[in-house]
């Protein structure tokens, strides 16, 4: 196996991180269950697709988040946080 | 194939967008009506994943997942598992086409060894032998 490249969409950055993923967008403020926007809007969805996509062939750092905000989501949540032991 | 646990394994993505085929794997219990719902019963959780078609009729799709509300998912599953926004991609020409195989699977699990190790080597490989993917867009809930 040589490997495929992958992009992971993300709400739980702090969490994502723990697995070190080679590109990932976390579209900021989206609660969980809602990774590409909210139901019904395909114009948003295809936003945050395109921009995840475009990820794999931008010069991105493996392992680091690329933070996109998209105003049309509307209301904003807080992602999830590590429990630190 | 090993997964490294000290390396981001990074593979580079070295093909024109408009001409590849993109693969949609997701965490967020997806999988089609006519398909075993994930066992939720299992408070370790479970660790199968189901193959999904690129022709699904996405109205088809449901989750099955206790740890995240999928109310949203259950309303437009492109929330989690984007299909129908990869297929307006394709037709408008930014993405070549979908692959042969998609993937859900419950992303909840206490068996963390066992989904390292196993599912996730199994996935790895549905997708590199059998999906002819370019890329994978990795969703979770």
């Amino acid at each position: 196996m040589k490997g495929v490249p992958t992009v992971l969409v993300t709400v739980s950055p702090e969490v994502s991180a723990q697995m070190r993923p080679p590109r990932a967008l976390y579209p900021k403020g989206f609660k969980i269950g809602n990774s590409l926007g909210r139901p019904g809007i395909r114009d948003l969805q295809k936003k945050v697709l395109r921009d995840a996509l475009g990820l794999l062939s931008q010069n991105t750092r493996p392992g680091e988040f690329v933070t996109i905000e998209y105003p049309e989501y509307g209301e904003q949540y807080e992602p999830p946080h590590v429990k630190k032991l | 194939m090993t997964i490294s646990r000290k390396c981001v394994p990074f593979t580079p993505f070295e093909r024109e967008l408009s001409q590849s085929t993109i693969a949609i794997v997701s965490a967020g219990g997806v999988h089609l009506r006519t398909q075993e719902p994930f066992n939720i019963a299992d408070e370790l959780g479970d660790l199968t994943y189901r193959e999904i078609p690129p022709d699904v009729d996405s109205d088809q799709l449901m989750v099955t997942h206790h740890h995240y509300d999928h109310a949203d998912a259950d309303e437009d599953i492109n929330v989690v598992f984007p299909i129908d926004v990869l297929r307006d991609l394709e037709s408008e020409g930014v993405i070549g086409g979908i692959a042969k195989k998609n993937i859900g699977y419950m992303g909840y699990t206490m068996q963390l060894k066992a989904m390292y190790e196993g599912t996730a080597r199994e996935i790895a490989n549905e997708i590199d032998r059998g999906s002819r993917a370019d890329a994978v867009v990795l969703t979770g809930g």
